[in-house]
């Protein structure tokens, strides 16, 4: 079927309410965000401050596709930020010091590692019948636990230019994001694989009797997720120049707010690329638009409470109402 | 038949409870058409019908799980229109269900007092003590020695239902209605269960009781209630029935005329006779056996041949084609296809080799309910459109599948692909089940109920398809509680009993009273 | 599985804890001295006592990821009325309501609009953080001695922490055990819809379920406040994985309908924390405690599912 054909019921834009049941409904909060603070906050609308603004979104944005497809499939991967921070030290140490491995190598490695970690969440969680949950929790401890000992907490300096340029030079890491967005995108939409992901996250029993790889498909959404954060890592500790063990640990839960707030299901089934973007986006714009108002990093993060909470709200009304139209 | 003339049982001043004209609809599909009879105190009521005859909607109508569309229930003279299970218990009415309503992880004394726990004086904690010597006292009522402070887990499926029983008991219910009370039950633990019938009967307790089992219910009842097709056609004492004129009226004679189609099907059916009788063998079933489901089973299914199966609720007949399917495990038997024996039985690979299985639960296993019309069409054949290295979609080569098969199953024109399967009617939804598996263009099509709670022309619809697929030289098993159907649909029909298969029919032995005997057990020829 | 390996692994929580004491014993007789072991306990109080907070939530089948936020909120209001001269008697109870207001919130949300427990708690777990920071203003509180006082005296000769996480494990043993409302927690966690068809009230137990979890989380501030004597942004922060992980490592079920808070809750919360000093007590690598913890955690969850397939 065509690309029309979505997983999603499209509600008729002639009801009243379509606007609160349209998808773009992230979109049009960030734009409306936007121009709402725009007026009121000095510096939000400035060159400078979109490249910032696009500085910070980038690697967000690169994790949260990841987790995307693993909460498409009905699971959840709370490794990431782990998965971040070791593919941070393990890449730095590779290539700093006197026998450092060329960039691209020491690039290919950190890559390879997290779709590794990532692919072994999954088995585990497959193979062991483990709620997810608790499988990538204990991951995270691990990994977290892993990178310290590691670097016995220390940071890693001395990387090769070459591999700064990766997050320094925004058209890099821009067009890096672009093209796994797209790629992700295409993949969900118009691929075998993608398909199978949307049938495992509504009904597990119902794709197995029709023949989907249950257990290799939600296994490989895993290692996405970890090649992702490998990314995401990658991107974050060129731009901070730093190899470091507590890379990414504060962004676990924006990663997980931002999902779910473009509307990606936590039981699994319901989720684009696109919704996460706006999600990204609209928590990225908040974030960025109370920190130039100088509210400081409590209203910040009160605020990114409140939305969580309003969108599961909006969603929780939301499906009871698509449930009750039908 | 006027059931309003017919149905009076021989007592009427001192009835406990009684249906007045109870009507009941799903989906436009009317279930219970007007029943009324009446249920005397201290009597004991058989209510007997195949299965889809109303029996069990008319009881979560009675427990309150269900409102009636029209009619009255009076319970001790008064009006009772129950609005919940609560209701139901606040008058004395207490259900003894085949799958039992206990929490394992609660001890035994527990369950029976899980609402109504007794408190030890002012304090807000449970009066162990006194809940477990009542609870003693109930068990032992039902004959059960086990200290109530057993996890229900540790429990037997017959002890669960003296279990049950004791909680009915602990309500002081007045009326107790058993379904199926026996299924799970061994031979010693029936006649325990019979035996505590017995001792409540002597009790006053008023009961109702709904089997399959005519032995057990010629046994135990004082009258007989026969249900078909919504409709009280039979009640009175049991002695004025014997089990030929039970099998009788619970078979009817009027359903027929809902199946058009056997007018082409009987040229069919000689047509089979004819020339797939002797047709290749396609899927070879040989001694599959899993203990406590399935013992020695076998059969063969030919090409262009549409074989029944038939058998009552729990014979083994979901189970035994789940296992063909490799939905559950197996201990021993061999599958042969094409000739070919199969190592391993997977889902995936049975449909490599062309194997297609409907299963019965539509929306747990059958859909991706929120996914839609499209997506569910493709879902098995998804393969096929995206061979390149990347499995890259087709999307023209989807589009025209989806236009193909919607064309083929005759989905309503009104559905767009795009929308949620979960909106569509039972009967649209079964067509894009069947249309997912048809796409597949199966060689072996294993349907499990394929026209459950589907309204008439829906059904016709689904029928002709599986003849085409026969036509076409498929192999067609089907698994149905509506013995009309299978009549009116297959070439041969096998029947199952307790896990065997104790009966197969050529279509020209078509016998509903045969057919219903064998799955009943009461055939004594053909039962092992 | 035949019954001796379904024994074991009905022990299993208790045998990981055994063998824990004895290699960590056989490694250095100091640990297993009395001093050591009472430390333990003292130690894993507060850990333990949201833990059995949190038994609570996961026996029905729900999660609280709000507990650390909680804490910190409860412990940041208790800090600045400190520092303004209140008196302890009517700091601790002010730091209990603002603990059950916030678990009110999740019990609203969860019970009322029907939101996924998880996300509703992590909503609040980034309000309660936010709040906490904005109170404190972002900067560490150094309290009055009293604070510290409180946490290491004694009663006697018991440790005040050891002795509120008794009381609060020996509560809660009681109410899951011994009370209507604890075997309706565990029905529900069962399965919800059986529950409420067999007429029990689910939205009132599910509720007081989020209450009792935040109440421990004010108690566990308590605690932490009285060891600490300070409250830090960092205050509470992972506490709620801390506690999820004690709870399942004592044998309680994510699914619900399973586990208890004595001995389960109580194993869990010491083998924790036992872990965490017996590393320190052989001079460990203590970059390595996060990993053993972990380890350990997923080999518990394991032997669990293994245990409940069995059923």
């Amino acid at each position: 079927m065509t690309a029309a054909a979505t997983t999603n019921h499209k509600p008729q834009t002639k009801n009243p309410l379509g606007w609160f049941l349209s998808e773009y409904l992230g979109l049009g909060l960030t734009v409306l965000l936007f121009l709402a603070l725009a007026p009121f906050t000095p510096g939000l609308a400035t060159s400078n401050n979109l490249l910032n603004i696009l500085g910070y979104l980038l690697p967000l944005l690169i994790v949260a596709i990841g987790m995307t497809l693993v909460m498409i499939s009905g699971g959840i991967d709370l490794s990431v930020t782990s998965i971040i921070a070791l593919t941070s030290v393990v890449g730095a140490k590779l290539m700093t010091g006197d026998a450092g491995v060329p960039t691209i190598v020491g690039v290919l490695t950190m890559l390879a590692l997290g779709a590794g970690l990532g692919a072994l969440n999954g088995a585990v969680i497959t193979l062991l019948r483990l709620p997810a949950f608790i499988v990538t929790l204990a991951s995270m401890m691990f990994l977290s636990g892993f990178a310290i000992w590691l670097t016995q907490s220390k940071s890693i300096y001395g990387l090769p230019g070459s591999f700064l340029a990766l997050g320094q030079r925004l058209p890099i890491s821009l067009a890096l994001t672009v093209v796994l967005a797209l790629a992700a995108h295409l993949m969900l939409r118009r691929t075998v694989f993608g398909r199978w992901l949307y049938a495992i996250g509504q009904n597990a029993t119902a794709a197995h009797i029709s023949g989907v790889p249950v257990r290799a498909i939600s296994t490989a959404a895993y290692a996405a997720s970890g090649f992702c954060a490998a990314l995401a890592s990658v991107l974050l500790t060129a731009r901070l120049e730093t190899g470091s063990p507590v890379l990414g640990r504060e962004i676990l839960l924006d990663i997980i707010g931002a999902t779910v707030v473009g509307g990606t299901s936590l039981f699994g089934g319901k989720g684009k690329i696109a919704w996460t973007f706006f999600g990204v986006l609209f928590l990225t714009v908040l974030d960025n638009a109370l920190n130039l108002l100088s509210l400081s990093q409590f209203s910040i993060t009160i605020t990114k409470g409140a939305v969580i909470l309003f969108a599961a709200v909006l969603d929780a009304v939301r499906s009871r109402f698509v449930v009750r139209s039908s | 038949m006027q059931p309003a003339t017919n149905n009076q049982l021989q007592t009427t001043n001192n009835e406990l409870l009684s249906f007045r004209g109870i009507e009941k609809a799903f989906f436009g599909v009317k279930v219970l058409k007007g029943v009324s009879f009446t249920v005397p105190a201290g009597g004991m009521v058989g209510l007997v019908g195949e299965n889809g005859a109303g029996k069990s909607t008319l009881m979560n109508i009675l427990g309150g799980d269900l409102q009636p569309d029209a009619g009255t229930i009076t319970l001790e003279g008064s009006g009772y229109a129950p609005l919940n299970p609560q209701d139901a218990t606040r008058r004395g009415i207490a259900f003894i269900h085949q799958e039992l309503n206990l929490f394992p992880n609660l001890s035994i004394a527990e369950n029976i007092f899980l609402t109504r726990f007794p408190r030890a004086g002012v304090t807000p904690f449970i009066q162990r003590g006194g809940m477990n010597r009542r609870a003693v006292d109930l068990l032992r009522e039902v004959g059960l020695e086990i200290p109530p402070d057993r996890l229900v887990e540790t429990l037997s499926a017959g002890e669960r239902q003296l279990v049950e029983i004791a909680k009915a008991l602990s309500i002081d219910a007045r009326l107790i209605l058993f379904d199926e009370p026996t299924t799970s039950l061994s031979e010693r633990e029936t006649d325990r269960l019979f035996a505590l019938i017995s001792r409540m009967r002597a009790r006053g307790i008023t009961m109702i009781y709904i089997s399959h089992t005519l032995a057990d219910v010629f046994r135990l009842c004082d009258d007989i209630v026969v249900l078909r097709d919504g409709e009280v056609v039979g009640s009175g004492a049991t002695k004025t029935f014997t089990t030929e004129k039970l099998v009788s009226m619970m078979v009817g004679r009027t359903v027929s005329q809902l199946f058009p189609e056997r007018r082409s099907l009987g040229k069919r059916g000689d047509e089979a006779e004819a020339g797939f009788a002797t047709g290749a063998p396609l899927l070879e079933v040989n001694g599959v056996s899993q203990p406590g489901v399935l013992r020695d089973i076998s059969f063969t299914l030919r090409r262009g041949e549409v074989l029944g199966l038939s058998g009552l609720m729990g014979a083994g007949r979901s189970e035994l084609a789940r296992i063909l399917f490799g939905l559950d495990p197996r201990t021993a038997g061999e599958v042969r296809l094409n000739g070919e024996q199969l190592p391993r039985l997977s889902p995936r690979e049975l449909i490599e080799r062309g194997v297609a299985f409907l299963t019965e639960n539509r929306r747990s296993e059958g859909l991706c309910l929120d996914a839609s019309v499209g997506d569910n069409f493709t879902l098995v054949t998804l393969p096929q459109h995206g061979r390149t290295p990347l499995r890259w979609l087709a999307g023209a080569s989807l589009k025209s599948a989806v236009e193909r098969i919607r064309a083929v199953v005759k989905l309503d024109a009104k559905t767009s692909d795009s929308q949620p399967v979960r909106t569509l009617s039972g009967g649209n939804q079964q067509k894009v089940v069947l249309g997912k598996w048809l796409l597949r263009q199966p060689r072996v099509l294993m349907l499990d109920e394929p026209t459950r709670g589907i309204d008439v022309g829906a059904r016709f619809e689904i029928y002709q398809l599986i003849h085409q697929l026969a036509d076409q030289g498929a192999g067609v098993l089907v698994i149905s509680s509506d013995m009309e159907e299978l009549m009116g649909l297959c070439d041969r029909i096998l029947v199952m009993c307790g896990g065997t298969l104790v009966d197969d029919l050529p279509r020209a032995q078509f016998d509903r009273e045969r057919i219903l005997r064998a799955a009943l057990g009461t055939n004594q020829e053909a039962a092992p | 599985m035949n019954r001796t390996s379904r024994r074991l692994l009905d022990l299993a929580p208790f045998l990981l804890f055994v063998t824990v004491l004895a290699i960590f014993g056989v490694q250095s007789p100091k640990f297993l001295e009395s001093g050591n072991l009472v430390n333990i306990v003292v130690q894993a109080s507060s850990t333990g006592i949201v833990a059995v907070g949190m038994t609570f939530v996961l026996l029905t089948a729900g999660v609280d990821l709000s507990v650390g936020a909680i804490m910190f909120v409860a412990a940041a209001v208790a800090g600045k009325m400190a520092l303004a001269g209140w008196p302890l008697p009517i700091i601790l109870p002010v730091m209990v309501a603002v603990a059950l207001m916030f678990s009110a919130c999740n019990a609203f949300f969860v019970t009322k609009v029907r939101v996924a427990a998880f996300i509703v708690t992590l909503a609040t777990l980034f309000i309660g953080r936010g709040l906490g920071l904005r109170i404190t203003e972002t900067r560490a509180m150094n309290l009055p001695d009293s604070f510290l006082e409180l946490g290491s005296a004694r009663w006697l000769g018991v440790p005040l922490p050891a002795l509120l996480f008794g009381g609060v494990l020996l509560v809660a043993h009681l109410v899951l055990t011994r009370t209507p409302f604890g075997r309706q927690v565990f029905a529900i966690g069962h399965d919800v819809e059986m529950a409420k068809k067999a007429g029990i009230r689910t939205g009132r137990v599910l509720a007081a379920v989020y209450l009792i979890s935040g109440l421990c989380a004010a108690f566990a501030a308590m605690v932490s406040l009285g060891q600490l004597g300070a409250v830090s942004p960092k205050f509470g922060e992972q506490k709620e994985f801390a506690a999820i992980a004690a709870a399942v490592l004592g044998g309680t079920s994510l699914f619900g309908g399973r586990g208890n808070v004595f001995p389960g809750t109580l194993l869990g919360a010491l083998l924790i924390q036992a872990i965490e000093n017996g590393l320190v007590v052989v001079n460990a690598d203590p970059y390595l405690y996060p990993m053993i913890t972990s380890v350990v955690i997923f080999i518990s969850v394991w032997l669990e599912s293994l245990r409940n397939r069995t059923r």
